[in-house]
């Protein structure tokens, strides 16, 4: 069996910064059978929850996030060569998982007439969309909102605003790690987060004015 | 660094709380990047001192820090299926 990945599987290699190095500089891990399943059980598996929620927030499916992540783990322990023990192996997973989830997911999605991201993003990067486009929106509008109705307006986001939302606020990743695990520049990271929120507030003022007509009704 | 803020202890003109913020998208953003812990010094300065005299941008603040909490707190939180734990452990060992 070699470890040398084929062209393909280099795509899956979460460490872009490696090719820009010399080989000097990024030594083949050669690690142990021992080894491996060490840094596997050590530095791999206590994100799994995490990994999980990312799954299932992107598929919202229970058993496709389950065969994510399965694939997600299975890939990243035929590579794992390529981790650097001690480096920042959460932001390697997701990368894995988000290439997993674009490259074999994303294609036989179940959702309908998908809007497709390109066209989302280059509506909302028009200039008309970006000046003065704050969403009037009252702090103590959302406060009362539970997670579920938090979720839904979430899920009803394109996917990839949906994403840029999870990484950041919900998994705590800086912008630089998000760039890293999503491929864009950190400009592009800062101007999609921005559009994602304005998106997820419209959705949130929806689910809080619907909720004040149940108030007047006294419930 | 200096964040030094101006202080209106001695003088008589208390700064005018402003109704209306000429800059709410720029400031939206700044705001934003606070939050999210990636502003510059400089963004921190500019912020704070907006948050002491622009009303709108006070609200600004409110709101994002707010849904940020629902995000970060509210949201149900669900576990690896154990089941998923196990198939994954045992189909790695039987890789080498």
């Amino acid at each position: 069996m070699s470890d040398t990945p084929t062209r393909d599987d280099d795509q899956l290699l979460p460490n872009g910064d490696a090719v820009e190095q010399t080989p000097a500089e990024t030594p083949a891990r050669r690690y142990t059978d021992e080894q491996k399943y060490q840094v596997f059980n050590k530095e791999f598996m206590p994100h799994i929850d995490s990994m999980y929620n990312f799954a299932f927030r992107l598929t919202m499916d229970e058993d496709d996030a389950n065969d994510l992540v399965q694939d997600t783990y299975l890939k990243a322990f035929r590579f794992i060569s390529s981790f650097e023990q001690g480096t920042n192996a959460k932001a390697w997973l997701f990368r894995i998982l988000k290439n997993s989830f674009i490259n074999d997911y994303r294609k036989k999605s179940k959702e309908p007439a998908k809007v497709d991201y390109q066209d989302v993003e280059t509506t909302y990067n028009s200039e008309d969309a970006e000046s003065e486009h704050t969403v009037d929106l009252r702090a103590e509008s959302v406060s009362d909102l539970i997670g579920d109705e938090v979720a839904n307006a979430l899920n009803s986001l394109p996917v990839d605003f949906r994403t840029v939302i999870i990484l950041c606020d919900i998994e705590g990743f800086t912008y630089e790690e998000m760039a890293k695990i999503l491929d864009i520049p950190i400009g592009t990271v800062r101007s999609r987060l921005h559009r994602a929120r304005n998106l997820l507030k419209e959705k949130l003022r929806d689910y809080a004015s619907s909720m004040g007509y149940k108030e007047e009704n006294g419930d | 660094m200096q964040t030094s803020l101006p202080t209106s202890a001695s003088s008589s003109t208390k700064p005018e709380m402003k109704e209306k913020c000429d800059h709410r998208a720029d400031c939206l953003k700044m705001i934003q990047l606070i939050l999210d812990g990636e502003a510059t010094d400089q963004q921190l300065a500019k912020v704070k001192a907006n948050l002491e005299s622009c009303q709108p941008c006070i609200e600004m603040y409110n709101l994002e820090r707010e849904v940020k909490e629902l995000l970060t707190k509210r949201m149900e939180k669900r576990c690896c299926p154990g089941q998923l734990v196990e198939t994954i452990k045992s189909r790695i060992l039987s890789f080498s």
